[in-house]
């Protein structure tokens, strides 16, 4: 089995007559973090719910690893984190109970644990910091913390697609990044994660393809190529603020040196020819070099 | 007097014993009821049966089968009803369960039944015949071997229906399961406390257990041991009183529900004052 993850105009309509998408086409390879990006109303949690086949194409295909949605399903392939979670926080039930549930999938019939399934929820707790928190209620917890146990049950789930329906809005920074370098790891197992967000700033700290939306994909594909001054402008039309530099602010004995300050989220940073500028460097050494020979310094 | 005298009698120890299985098995499904908030449901399935119980009898059926059929027709009537008509739960409810109620008592006094109204209504655990024990203990047995199979997929099913379904569970076959479980122990329970009361079983001992534990596995347990627990003692006090039996029983219940109201060690009145107070004086 060859991980994918493949949509061919896909087109969604509600039962209100509204078309959410149309002719939506991307595909995903095996071993990548990629980003939805789009406005409000854009479509991205539409897209996640067809991928798990909560809404049914009018038109169009997907195919998850070759399979359909629901054979995926059936292979536990996929899981699948929502914008919000709607579920009655006042039930009698622990955190570790909520993320035992990501492994019924796994179990026999009465779904009774196993000393591995239990090994897996603990270590998912673990990974996403909620370890001392596993005797607690669900309802005593706060946002970001409630946001962390859900996806500690999608670890637990142990699916090769991981769908992440803006995991960090309410998120403090901390955990941001614990979950970004949580991401990372799951990557570099080989997995597929598609993470819709608003966060434009962080897109390139950590995914390495980006689908843009707009009602359909305006454009999928690697970061550096998609990822533009234009395609942007093109996705959120007015909607994006911009802070233009003028040259002159930027001098050569300042060390071409600029400080940027913001309340919440990352700024995304174009450089003068639309291309990105990257705050963490490390890892990124060959686009350094390359952008040297550029300018033949 | 003679605490052992109830014993001695026959009717009295199969109504004691038969009490305690139905109380057993309601407590266990009510921590589903309370938990999905179906308690109005429950108080109409109860209701809805009656018509089932007197076309069963025309037909020479087996009552229970025919008050089980009317309580799942009733239930699914409601469904498409809600469904179609864009009305709140709340109102499609009252209207099917009253009209199922209406159209059962209407039968009822045309063509009188084995049961006989009063029984329906009131239930009459004292007087059950012998083949209606036997019907009530095959509800009662498939009711608690489904329940202790699926008990987890219906836990998880109330709590978080969008997962269970992206996990491949039939979440309608589970919203069936479940409404087919309340209505078979509705009509368990008929002739316990009566169609009026079932209600009390099916929600109390749940709701009791709520306050006492934040464990789904453990609010299991002790609504179970509750619910049998009352229905036990309440048809063995029944009898010393001279009393309803199901009035007794529920009355327990009720009772044990306001101790864990005023107790309980983390939810209960005291103890959260006495927690936040606690809170406070660290704080100070
Ligand atoms: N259940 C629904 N019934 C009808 N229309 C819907 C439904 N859910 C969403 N829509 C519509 O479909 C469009 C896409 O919605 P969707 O939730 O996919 O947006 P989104 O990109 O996730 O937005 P956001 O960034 O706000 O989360 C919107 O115009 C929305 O109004
Ligand atoms: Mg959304």
């Amino acid at each position: 089995m060859i991980l994918s993850l493949e949509a061919s105009s896909v087109t969604v309509a509600y039962p209100n007559g509204h078309t959410a998408l149309r002719d939506a086409t991307f595909k995903l390879g095996a071993g990548t973090i990629a980003a939805l990006v789009g406005i409000n109303g854009s479509g991205k949690s539409t897209l996640f719910k067809a991928l798990m086949g909560f809404v049914k194409p009018v038109k169009g295909q997907i195919h998850i690893a070759g399979l359909s949605v629901e054979q995926a399903r059936k292979q536990k392939l996929v899981a699948y984190v929502p914008q919000s979670e709607e579920v009655d926080w006042t039930f009698p039930v622990s955190v570790w109970d909520v993320v035992m549930m990501g492994r019924y999938g796994h179990m026999n019939f009465l779904r009774i644990p196993s000393a591995e399934d239990k090994r897996v929820v603990s270590e998912s707790l673990e990974r996403v910091g909620m370890k001392e928190y596993q005797e607690r209620q669900i309802g005593e917890l706060s946002g970001g913390q409630k946001k962390r146990v859900f996806l500690a049950r999608a670890l637990a789930q142990s699916g090769q697609i991981i769908l992440l329906d803006e995991p960090f809005t309410g998120v403090d920074v901390t955990t941001e990044e614990a979950i970004i370098a949580l991401l990372r790891t799951l990557r570099d197992e080989g997995r597929i994660i598609l993470v819709s967000t608003h966060n434009l700033g962080s897109v390139p700290e950590f995914c390495d393809q980006v689908v843009l939306v707009n009602r359909t994909v305006l454009a999928s594909g690697p970061l550096e190529e998609v990822f533009t001054e234009q395609n942007l402008r093109q996705a959120f039309g007015g909607a994006l603020r911009q802070f233009h530099f003028e040259h002159s602010t930027i001098q050569d004995h300042d060390g071409k040196t600029v400080k940027l300050l913001t309340d919440d989220e990352r700024p995304l940073v174009f450089g003068k020819d639309g291309h990105l500028e990257y705050k963490d460097r490390s890892g990124r050494e060959d686009l350094v070099n390359k952008r040297k020979e550029e300018v033949g310094e | 007097m003679n605490l052992l005298t109830p014993l001695e009698y026959d009717y009295m120890l199969k109504a004691i014993l038969v009490s305690g299985l139905i109380g057993a098995v309601c407590a266990f499904l009510s921590c589903f009821i309370t938990l999905k908030g179906w308690s109005l449901m429950g108080d109409a399935l109860s209701h809805a049966v009656v018509p089932g119980v007197s076309l069963a009898w025309l037909a020479g059926l087996p009552f229970s089968l025919g008050a089980f059929i009317a309580g799942v027709i009733a239930a699914i009537t409601m469904g498409w009803l809600k469904r179609k008509s864009g009305l709140r739960e709340d109102a499609v409810i009252g209207i099917v369960f009253t009209s199922w109620f209406a159209l059962g008592l209407l039968l009822l006094s045309l063509f009188p039944s084995h049961l006989n109204l009063k029984t329906i209504i009131l239930g009459n655990i004292l007087a059950i015949s012998d083949p209606d024990i036997l019907q009530v203990v095959v509800i009662a047995g498939i009711s608690i071997l489904v329940l202790a199979l699926k008990w987890r997929d219906l836990l998880l099913y109330c709590f978080d229906e969008a997962h269970a379904r992206s996990l491949g569970m039939n979440t309608s076959f589970l919203h069936f399961l479940l409404l087919a479980l309340l209505s078979a122990t509705a009509v368990a329970a008929l002739q316990t406390v009566g169609a009026c009361l079932v209600v009390a079983m099916l929600v109390t001992p749940g709701a009791t257990a709520y306050l006492l534990t934040d464990r789904f596995g453990r609010m299991l347990g002790m609504a179970t041991a509750i619910g049998a627990g009352c229905s036990v003692l309440g048809a063995y006090l029944s009898y010393f009183i001279n009393g309803s039996t199901g009035g007794c029983i529920v009355v327990l219940q009720t009772l044990v529900f306001l101790l864990a109201l005023v107790f309980a060690p983390k939810h209960g009145l005291l103890a959260s004052r006495r927690i936040r107070r606690l809170a406070a004086s660290n704080l100070a």
